[in-house]
């Protein structure tokens, strides 16, 4: 029968031969490979950086749209409802960031893993709820896109009712889709990844991740 | 310290702790393009923190935690990669019939470890490398208690499974 405490005579001898086997490719490890390699955090950081950025130059845009077009309030009114969403959009990219450059791999492995398993919770919520925002502020958006971009002065009431009825109707869609469709998007990662997101699989995932640390965590006489 | 000074000292590191990385690398990944990308993953991470590092720490301590907290994340959304081949001079840690050589309890005790969740392959392989049960308890940050009651359920767990084979 095998037995762990016996077992651990071989794994010394292993770990013994290990030292004359393994070889460490210390060019690689040289400084350029290191300074310009970015851990998947900070790939993440980066990433978010540049959604604030962007979410920010909107804000601004949308800010100076408003200026010009103070005294219309069909056109000041569906400008400011997006602003408020852009708003809501840097901060959260900016709160979620901020949770990120927290995580230090160095501390003990439920600590983080806690922190990780809650950063991605965050996340999931993050873009389930801008979703659904983002389905609610569509016709806003073709306001003013159509008034950017077009010059349009006026708009119908049928024309506003049709791109309402039209953002409502993507959130049942994209569940759908996403439902359907998103553990099949293997080769697209990202796509794989934002259809398990809407979905719910994901945050699913986060929580019995969450759940099953909690357990590992209490101790439970045998 | 200078940057290239301390470069060399983090090599030199990572040179003598690179069983560490070998193991917890083979533990959490069945494929050996995966293994290279988690070890590749791990020194970037090792990097990235050994400015912060306190020498008043032990290194394999310091090392044990970023590598098994990289290693969890890694094989967490392991299925949501993009994977690629690298060369064998993209690899920073060659062991050549490293596998081929091993004995029998010690493949034995791979497979065993392959079929734990994650935080369970943290403990036992903690456990292998001779750490006592205060330093597992400082590195996966649960008690010493919890650490015994843990170890002795993986001992069960592994009896009886080799029990069954035995049998089978």
């Amino acid at each position: 029968m095998l037995d762990l405490d016996q077992m651990k005579q071989q794994w010394v001898e292993h770990d013994r031969k290990l030292d004359e086997t393994i070889r460490l490719n210390r060019q690689l490890l040289s400084m350029t490979n290191l300074h310009g390699a970015r851990s998947t955090l900070q790939q993440m950081t980066a990433f978010l950086a540049l959604g604030a950025i962007i979410w920010f130059a909107i804000v601004v845009a949308l800010g100076s749209f408003i200026y010009a077009n103070i005294g219309t309030f069909r056109f000041a009114l569906p400008a400011a409802l997006l602003d408020v969403f852009a708003i809501a959009m840097l901060s959260t990219n900016i709160r979620l960031m901020a949770t990120a450059r927290q995580i230090d791999y160095s501390q003990p492995v439920t600590l983080i893993q806690k922190q990780l398993a809650n950063l991605r919770r965050l996340r999931i919520r993050i873009t389930q709820r801008a979703l659904i925002a983002g389905t609610v502020v569509w016709a806003p958006a073709a306001i003013v896109a159509c008034r950017v971009l077009l010059g349009i002065e006026t708009y119908s009431v049928a024309w506003l009712l049709t791109n309402v009825a039209f953002g409502l109707s993507l959130i049942p869609l994209s569940l759908w889709v996403s439902k359907k469709f998103g553990d099949r998007m293997t080769q697209s990662p990202f796509m794989q990844q934002l259809m398990n997101d809407i979905a719910g699989r994901n945050l699913t995932k986060a929580q019995n991740f969450l759940s099953e640390l909690s357990e590992f965590e209490s101790e439970k006489p045998i | 310290m200078t940057t290239p000074a301390l470069q060399e000292k983090f090599q030199t590191l990572v040179d003598e702790h690179k069983k560490i990385l070998y193991k917890v690398c083979y533990s959490y990944c069945r494929n050996r393009d995966d293994r290279e990308d988690l070890a590749q993953e791990i020194i970037v991470q090792l990097w990235r923190s050994f400015a912060s590092f306190d020498e008043r720490c032990r290194f394999s301590t310091w090392t044990y935690r970023i590598a098994l907290n990289v290693a969890i994340s890694f094989y967490r959304r392991e299925n949501t990669r993009t994977r690629h081949v690298l060369s064998d001079d993209e690899k920073v840690l060659n062991a050549a019939d490293e596998t081929a050589n091993r004995s029998a309890e010690v493949q034995a005790l791979y497979e065993f470890i392959d079929g734990l969740e994650p935080l369970n392959k943290a403990l036992i392989l903690l456990y292998l490398d001779g750490n006592s049960y205060s330093e597992i308890a400082d590195v996966v940050g649960i008690t010493e208690t919890n650490v015994a009651t843990k170890i002795s359920r993986l001992k069960q767990t592994m009896r009886e499974k080799f029990r069954g084979v035995a049998r089978a």
